[in-house]
């Protein structure tokens, strides 16, 4: 273990991986800072621009700008009442109003601060559950890897969206997508139609850059009225006091570590990310606080609450990732695909097979945290010019990056009409209400759940052992209490509007 | 409460049931197409083969998740019937404002696909720099002073990158006719 650290830290300490490291958190800050611009989207369009970086290097470097991003979603949300991302939404309830009340340089600090502790704890706990929850995992057959992506699917789509069966129907066709091409097993060609286009299948990064970015970025120029140039809507000088700020931090430990296993715990479920996370961890710090009627009206408890509530899902989604090759979220899914454009295998034998690799990953969230902290601290006045970019400049700029970026992937032409014709559907899909989040992750899980399926019953015809199994069994139990949950809240709701109607 | 204050909610509550009316068609008619896809789809991965080595064939697996698909594709619409029911025709002119509405989100959807059919034939420099000139100018880039920002970033990001990727990560963007 001792051998693999060093390793690790070898790889990761040197000039020019702490350089990308520090371009990709100072990136990762001034991305999400602009409305519009998601976390993912960041690391999706960092993707291609690692292929030719050593493994840790392009995986430290993506770490660095999802961290940043994190922090950086924050800024306009306070300075604008805008959430950069939507894992800032919460920050916006009191951050805005302390920067409106004329003290927008404590709102910032606060933020960083709750920031960093909040990454610096979620890694804590990365580092103590993942390796023993490995462990646990290599023990696993076929039947429970199957049985667990059944549950990861159902979890997702009884989590997101509205609408649960327009979840699962999202969830389902992404692992369709994903069968088109080559058979996993016998390596027949599936539904390709005879077309060029699909006679590879259809990669899951251009299935995800078409869907997070291609579309969503449509429907950011959908109001004519809205596509204007951000306003600023604090002016004058703005104080920074981080010292203050960080006594400001420090005097709420339990809120901190409350708000930061929210986020943990709300990173390590599949398809649950900050932008849960920092409105539960919010809704808790309000619960729990003694002043809950100062929530709202510029509560330093509550910035601390949802900034620490969203930095730490960056280290809890990173647990099922690491331990168990199932992505926590599309950002996850991401990083993930980095590590296998590096033919490394992720699964439940990573941390073993490549354990300077994973440990490496541990120390890149320190270091991109403390990087992120110091940025931040140092330049937030010029990070601060970013959230008045017009959207003009910003779709154009960004589509191009998205075509770069999946042509990159396999030098395929052929991607890029793959990438319009996925952001289409895209589009239409986020018209209708559907999730996105099943869909991505139903094509990264798709052929783990179909190869686990066939291997299981390659070893043994019989279907019963997914139910007689115990671990097996536990999961796909969960599967169906996340959906009998699922139906009786939605079912609740309904009543609900149908009774304030 | 006055009649202008009447006739806006009125004029909201029309504008909410059209909307929820559109909505509803937009499943059934998204939904009722793919179902059709989805047992077409179904049907064709029946003449998969199937191996000696296990009992699921290469179709198997595709087959499950396209039976379920039809089936959520038909929970989907069946949901949906009641909303139909409950809402009057649109009101005149609403599919007009809709499209109205988003016609930039479409002109940026045509620039790009226009981009994307481009790049092959004259490589991705000349087929960017157009794309990003006009998508600034149909988004608001539209005084002097806007426009030379937008030829700049233009020039800077078709030209820039291309140079990026071939000198910098020695991957080579599509050159088109002139590579």
């Amino acid at each position: 273990m001792l051998e693999a650290i060093l390793s690790g830290a070898d790889q990761l300490f040197t000039f020019t991986t702490l350089l990308t490291m520090l371009v990709g958190v100072t990136v990762g800050v001034i991305a999400a800072a602009i409305p519009g611009f998601t976390i993912t989207m960041a690391i999706v369009l960092t993707l291609p621009l690692t292929f030719t970086m050593p493994p840790l290097q392009g995986v430290a470097t993506m770490l660095a700008v999802y961290i940043g991003g994190y922090t950086g979603g924050m800024i306009s949300a306070a300075l604008l009442g805008i959430p950069g991302t939507p894992s800032a939404v919460a920050t916006t309830f009191d951050a805005f109003p302390m920067a409106r009340n004329g003290e927008p340089g404590r709102a910032l600090a606060i933020g960083i601060w709750a920031s960093f502790f909040g990454t610096l704890i979620s890694t804590l706990v990365l580092i103590a559950a993942a390796p023993p929850l490995a462990l646990i995992a290599v023990k696993l057959g076929a039947w429970e890897y199957f049985s667990l992506v059944i549950f990861a699917l159902t979890i997702v789509a009884s989590l997101v969206g509205r609408s649960m069966v327009r979840g699962l129907m999202a969830g389902m066709l992404g692992l369709l997508i994903a069968t088109v091409g080559a058979d996993p097993l016998m390596g027949v060609t599936r539904f390709t139609f005879d077309l060029k286009v699909l006679s590879a299948g259809i990669p899951f990064l251009v299935v995800l850059i078409g869907i997070y970015a291609v579309s969503q970025l449509l429907k950011e120029v959908e109001n004519p009225d809205q596509v204007q140039k951000g306003r600023e809507l604090i002016t004058g000088r703005i104080e920074f006091h981080p010292f203050a700020a960080l006594r400001e931090v420090l005097m709420n430990p339990i809120n901190l570590l409350r708000s930061s296993m929210v986020g943990v715990f709300i990173g390590a479920v599949p398809g649950a990310g900050g932008s849960i996370a920092n409105l539960l961890a919010y809704d808790q710090a309000k619960r729990g606080s003694r002043h809950p009627e100062e929530f709202g009206k510029g509560s330093s408890e509550g910035v601390i609450a949802s900034e620490s509530g969203n930095s730490a899902t960056s280290g809890g989604g990173l647990i099922p990732m690491i331990a168990l090759g199932i992505p926590g979220s599309a950002v996850d899914a991401v990083l993930m695909a980095a590590l296998m454009v590096h033919g490394i295998g992720v699964g439940p034998r990573l941390i073993m097979d490549h354990a300077d690799t994973v440990y490496g990953m541990f120390m890149a969230m320190f270091v991109a945290g403390a990087m992120m902290l110091v940025v931040c601290l140092l330049s937030m006045r010029l990070f601060l010019k970013v959230t008045s970019i017009p959207k003009s400049v910003i779709v154009p700029v960004v589509l191009t990056c998205c075509l770069v970026g999946a042509f990159t992937l396999n030098n395929r032409v052929t991607d890029i009409y793959l990438l319009l014709g996925i952001g289409i559907v895209g589009y239409i899909m986020t018209k209708l209400d559907y999730p996105l989040a099943p869909l991505v992750l139903g094509v990264i899980l798709g052929p783990i759940a179909e190869t686990n399926l066939r291997r299981a019953l390659m070893t043994n015809e019989d279907w019963t052992l997914f139910f007689t199994r115990p671990i097996s069994a536990v999961l796909l139990g969960l599967a169906v209490i996340s959906i009998v949950l699922a139906i009786r809240y939605h079912l609740r709701q309904n009543r609900l509007q149908s009774g304030e109607g | 409460m006055s009649d202008a204050t009447r006739n806006a909610r009125s004029l909201d509550d029309r504008a909410h049931l059209d909307a929820k009316r559109a909505k509803a068609w937009g499943h059934i008619i998204f939904n009722a197409l793919l179902a059709l896809l989805f047992a077409f789809m179904f049907v064709r991965a029946g003449d998969l083969p199937s191996s000696m080595w296990e009992p699921m064939g290469a179709g198997t697996f595709p087959r499950i998740v396209l039976a379920l698909l039809v089936v959520f594709n038909l929970m989907i619409i069946i949901k949906e019937l009641p909303d139909i029911k409950q809402t009057s025709a649109l009101s005149q002119g609403a599919v007009g404002d809709w499209l109205k509405q988003h016609r930039l989100a479409f002109g940026v959807l045509i620039l790009f696909g226009l981009m994307t059919a481009a790049v092959p034939i004259v490589g991705f420099r000349w087929a960017s720099l157009p794309f990003l000139i006009g998508c600034q100018y149909l988004l608001g880039a539209r005084s002097a002073k806007a426009l030379i920002i937008a030829v700049v970033i233009a020039v800077a990001l078709s030209f820039g990158l291309e140079s990026l990727f071939r000198h910098v990560f020695t991957i080579s963007l599509p050159r088109g006719m002139w590579g």
